[in-house]
């Protein structure tokens, strides 16, 4: 099992909903109004007067075999609309209740 | 949820809320009537007493005084003066604007209850006289006959006064200078005196002679009659063959003392429709209902009534008041509809976007419908203030929808879906835009606020503007995201054509924004110089307000023009139609403009309110003349007026006249204004001679013009002065002597002749030749109980001698008012000029001159405006304080507002207008318009210092991001309120110089405010660094 951490401008709130409906990927937790900025170039989502933006967050957890057309469908989604922001994060799950 | 996420999410439900208030308001547009202003409740009550016989000291004394007293105690009480003349006083109280009159009435009649019996015991009971704007006539008509002369008022009775009467509003119709009939007994004194009869004996017997009398019932057999003697006259030949005594055994006839002649009343007001005898018809509406609708129904009778006239007989409208509500309504509707042509050809300028473009026009429609409904609710009218209003607005609707579709737009650049970024966009710039609206809602809505006639006005604006403004923000923070969340794509294709004519703008807006970065950069490092310069402006533009005049109102041209000419009091009515007949031929010739000229002179006969108020007399010639429109024509009603003015002035007859551009109606912004000076003191004669002086420098002002006293000039009069004693000895008391000479010369009623269900007076008196001398007075007989004979001569004395004029109070003392009206010059320069000369006057003691009418009035109102100016100043303060979350913010960005005033007055001083209330109006709006800017630019400057920009590259940046939207905004409220500027059509008079003024600082404060606030800003701002830098050194060690 596989984590995938999908941390997104809120702007691609469908976007993202629609590849994990197209993936028929079930589960998934989201956390709306979340803030953050990127390493590199990425700006800051603060939600304040000077960076109005907002991030929200997805932790889907997949099956091995899942998450490799995850993250490819999400870095097409990336690609579309870089300057919004979108960045995926995968890990291991080790055990599940 | 936020209410943007919900209106793109349920697309069905926004459009269709939206689609229910333009539907519920264009119901209510078409159930809203139209009307020149919002309905004015005029705040004066009259209170007319009569005491027969008493003398203007003795009303006034006795009467007035006491009256005033009491009266002054009314709560909400403004003014009171009064007159006082011959048998009657008339005391006027105006109450403050937005008093309720019904209460105040009420008010007045319980003190009269109680002063009632404080009055002299002949004084008849006070009767109270309620005014309001519904008395003002709402249509004249004219009837012309050649052959009919005779029977014409019973013509135009029936005919015409009684169908127009049925119609639903109309109030009253009465019909003047139609001769009315009277059927007179003409006695002659030398037979009467031979046979030994009086005039009292041939009154008494006809009273008795002409009467029908029920005399009971009687029972024959199984039935009932009833009894009655019918003695009225059948035809007024029987009047002669009625016998009145006998004399040496012979009856006398009433045909052998008098000639009975079945005629028209002897003096009657004479009305005259371009040069020829005719009726004047009036009519009157009743209060609540509207003008324009009446008049309608009126024309659409008309035909019908016309047709029933006897074929000699022309009715003509010659004046009809909705004419002008409805050129005046229609020009205005044009200018709304242009200004929204405008706003549209700015959006699409700068969008470049057919669908972004329609989109933004979209709330234009949809926001100021929304008035219309706010409109019906509190049953308003579409007047010029509630359009003026729309037209105001119409620039500033669009605003903040232009702000969310430009954030939409750039996050649909960046690459959102168009429905996530419609409501992520809109959620970052939500709340600047209320914020921005609540500055211009916290100008607008105080107007709401503002009391006196200028309250009546403005607060119709402040509603409306606020109204719409409001519903705008809500449009474009749900409608506009949600048809863009539908409509917009991400690179939309722009065709072929559209490109080769939008790519050189989008070019030159480019090079724009350039040019303005490098200006900007250059402003920042020569802070001093640019800082400097600017107040250097800001003074010399304060100098410029000495040469801009100040007014009250701006008039404006409705096509009437009323004039009064008055010949020495006392003068024959045949030398009044002898000088009429004069004017009206120089008149015809000399002002082709005139399309109908309405004399009327002579007696009033006092058939109906309006006309019996308007002092008459057989010297009197009043003139109401009607032109054509005013666009129809090159010289407008007030050059008119001075040239008729030049033309009386070498007339050697007239004693004075009076020449009222506008006509006399006192309607707001019609016509010109005057000037008013009051001469205050108990003396008589030295107030008089004060006011002949002040009369005389008012005369030598140059602009002024009609200059007149309000104290009429003693009238002639011949007094019959009896000798009690000698009285005493013949058996006869002093009224029975008076009403003998009263019924000789005025005559006497005691009974009606009855024909066809009219009543007509029958009336006894001397034959007019034997009334014509003193010495006909001095051989009236005078009878005693005893039936001995004594002649006026005798017992008593003729002598000639003059009444005394009228006296007239303001605030309880003795006045007399010195009136002047304004020509061509500024209210406030007149009125300094004249102050400063009266000045130089030593006045006697106890006099005093003051001065009143509209200067008075618009000292009381600019006074209001600085409040109100103060006022709105602090309220945008505290709401961009509170969005800025700073003090120092707010502060640079009132900056722009000294730069807005300048504007005013170079845009009033170039286009030669005056500072008036209007214009005074429209600096207020300014405040608000103009933060707007400052808001947008400085907001922005903040958000890249925030991002970690230096103070410099902020401003810089920041400018040049936002120089397209504050421009974008700028120009369409400039655009919006041209058409009004330019003033296009009838009545735009009044609502130029607020135009004008708009325009003026908006245009002057936006260009100076993109480059002074961003230096201010920068001198403020340029020790954040060094500050922040110290707190952090201080907090390392």
């Amino acid at each position: 099992m596989k984590a995938v951490m999908i941390i997104y401008n809120q702007a691609h709130s469908t976007v993202v909903m629609n590849i994990l409906d197209e993936l028929s990927v079930r589960g998934f937790t989201k956390w709306t109004d979340v803030q953050g900025r990127g390493s590199k170039k990425g700006e800051p989502h603060y939600g304040s007067h000077a960076w109005p933006s907002k991030n929200m967050a997805t932790l889907a957890v997949v099956e091995d075999g899942e998450a490799g057309a995850l993250i490819d469908k999400l870095r097409i989604a990336n690609a579309q609309a870089e300057e919004q922001g979108l960045r995926a994060f995968v890990w291991d799950a080790d055990s599940v209740v | 949820m936020k209410i943007y996420e919900t209106a793109v999410r349920k697309p069905v439900t926004t459009a269709l809320i939206f689609i229910g208030i333009v539907v519920f308001g264009l119901f209510s547009f078409t159930r809203l009537s139209v009307d020149l202003y919002p309905e004015i409740e005029l705040n004066a009550v009259t209170i007319m007493t009569t005491y027969s016989g008493a003398s203007a000291t003795d009303i006034e004394q006795n009467v007035t005084k006491r009256l005033e007293m009491s009266l002054s105690t009314v709560s909400d009480l403004k003014r009171i003066s009064s007159t006082s003349k011959d048998n009657i006083s008339l005391i006027t109280i105006e109450f403050e604007y937005g008093t309720d009159m019904d209460e105040a009435v009420n008010d007045i009649r319980t003190v009269l209850d109680m002063q009632r019996n404080f009055l002299p015991e002949d004084t008849e009971n006070p009767v109270v006289l309620k005014f309001n704007s519904s008395m003002m006539p709402v249509a004249f008509m004219s009837a012309r006959t050649s052959q009919n002369e005779q029977g014409l008022y019973k013509i135009l009775e029936e005919k015409v006064a009684n169908p127009i009467n049925r119609i639903n509003g109309v109030a009253s119709v009465s019909i003047s200078g139609a001769p009315q009939r009277e059927i007179q007994v003409r006695v002659d004194p030398k037979k009467m005196e031979a046979y030994k009869l009086s005039i009292e004996q041939i009154s008494g017997l006809l009273a008795m002679e002409n009467r029908n009398m029920p005399a009971g019932n009687i029972d024959i057999g199984s039935e009932t009659f009833s009894v009655r003697v019918d003695g009225e006259f059948k035809s007024s030949d029987q009047i002669g063959d009625i016998i009145v005594g006998s004399f040496m055994g012979r009856n006398i006839y009433i045909k052998d003392v008098a000639t009975v002649k079945d005629t028209l009343k002897e003096r009657a007001t004479e009305v005259l429709t371009n040069g020829e005898r005719s009726a004047m018809i009036v009519i009157q509406k009743q209060s609540g209902s509207n003008v324009v609708e009446i008049v309608d129904r009126i024309n659409k009778e008309l035909p019908a009534i016309k047709a029933a006239l006897p074929a000699d007989v022309q009715l003509e409208m010659v004046l009809d008041t909705s004419d002008f509500i409805k050129s005046s309504i229609n020009s205005l509707t044009e200018t709304v509809l242009l200004a929204g042509l405008f706003v549209m050809i700015v959006v699409l300028f700068f969008l470049g976007r057919w669908r972004a473009t329609f989109i933004i026009i979209l709330t234009i429609p949809v926001s100021l419908i929304a008035a219309f409904i706010y409109l019906m609710i509190t049953g308003n009218t579409l007047n010029i203030i509630s359009l003026s209003s729309l037209s105001i607005a119409i620039g500033m609707v669009v605003d903040d929808a232009i702000v969310v579709l430009e954030n939409i737009t750039s996050h649909i650049e960046k690459g959102s879906k168009p429905r996530d970024a419609a409501i992520y966009a809109t959620n970052e710039v939500a709340v600047a835009v209320v914020a921005s609206t609540l500055t211009i809602v916290a100008v607008f809505f105080p107007l709401t606020m503002v009391t006196g006639l200028a309250g009546i006005m403005f607060k119709q604006l402040g509603w409306i503007v606020t109204i719409i403004i409001t519903v705008s923000t809500v449009a474009a923070l749900t409608l506009t995201p949600m048809l863009s969340s539908r409509m917009l794509k991400k690179d939309p294709k722009r065709s072929k054509a559209f490109m080769f004519f939008y790519s050189p703008i989008e070019r030159g807006l480019d090079s724009l924004d350039e040019w303005y970065a490098g200006l900007l950069r250059w402003a920042v490092s020569n802070r001093k110089f640019v800082l400097i310069a600017s107040f250097a402006l800001f003074l010399s533009s304060i100098m410029l307000l000495t040469k801009v005049g100040t007014d009250f109102f701006p008039t404006s041209d409705n096509a009437q023009i009323s004039i009064k000419v008055e010949l020495p009091v006392g003068t024959r009515v045949e030398q009044a139609r002898v000088l009429n007949e004069y004017l009206y031929s120089q008149w015809k010739e000399k002002y082709p403009e005139i399309e109908v000229l309405q004399t009327s002179m002579g007696q009033s006969d006092g058939s109906n309110i309006f006309m019996s108020l308007n002092s008459s007399g057989s010297h009197l010639i009043t003139y109401t003349a009607r032109l054509s429109k005013a666009g129809e024509r090159k010289r407008d009603i007030f050059e008119i007026s001075d040239l008729i003015r030049e033309e009386l002035k070498v007339i050697p007859e007239l004693y004075r006249f009076e020449v009222i551009p506008g006509g006399s109606n006192p309607g707001m912004g019609t016509g010109g204004s005057g000037l008013e000076l009051d001469v205050l003191g108990y003396n008589m004669d030295d107030a008089a001679v004060v006011a002949e002086q002040v009369a005389e420098i008012m005369r030598k002002t140059p602009g002024l013009r009609d200059v007149k006293l309000s104290r009429e000039d003693y009238m002639p009069q011949l007094r019959v002065e009896f000798d009690r004693a000698k009285l005493a000895m013949n058996g006869i008391n002093l009224t029975s002597a008076a009403n003998v000479v009263r019924n000789r010369i005025n005559g006497i009623i005691t009974t009606r002749f009855r024909e066809d269900g009219e009543e007509y007076d029958i009336v006894v008196r001397n034959d007019i030749s034997h009334r014509t001398s003193i010495e006909d007075i001095n051989e009236i007989l005078l009878y005693n109980n005893t039936g001995k004979s004594v002649r006026l001569s005798e017992v008593g004395t003729v002598n000639e001698d003059f009444a005394p004029p009228s006296i007239e109070h303001l605030d309880r003392e003795r006045v007399i008012k010195v009136t002047g009206s304004i020509y061509k010059r500024a209210l406030g320069d007149i009125a300094k000029e004249v102050t400063a000369e009266v000045d130089k006057m030593t006045l006697p003691a106890n006099i005093a001159v003051e001065l009143s009418g509209s200067y008075e009035e618009q000292q009381d109102s600019f006074a209001d405006m600085l409040t109100l100016l103060l006022l709105v100043v602090m309220l945008t303060y505290i709401v961009m304080a509170a969005q800025f979350e700073s003090f120092r913010d707010p502060f640079i960005i009132m900056f722009s507002l000294p730069f807005a005033f300048t504007g005013v007055f170079v845009a009033l001083w170039l286009t030669g207008t005056s500072l008036s209330l209007i214009a005074l109006i429209g600096a207020v709006m300014l405040v608000g318009i103009v933060v707007k800017n400052g808001i947008v630019l400085i907001d922005y400057i903040n958000l890249n210092k925030e991002r970690g920009m230096s103070v410099m590259r902020s401003v810089v940046s920041g400018g040049r991001s936002r120089l397209r939207p504050v421009l974008m905004t700028t120009i369409t409220t400039i655009l919006g309120m041209l058409p009004m500027a330019i003033g296009i059509g009838e009545g735009s008079e009044i609502w130029q110089p607020m135009g004008i003024s708009i325009i003026g600082g908006l245009t002057l404060s936006t260009i100076l405010t993109l480059v002074v606030i961003p230096t201010v800003y920068t001198s403020f701002h340029a020790g954040d660094i060094k500050r922040k830098r110290r707190a952090h050194a201080k907090l390392n060690s």
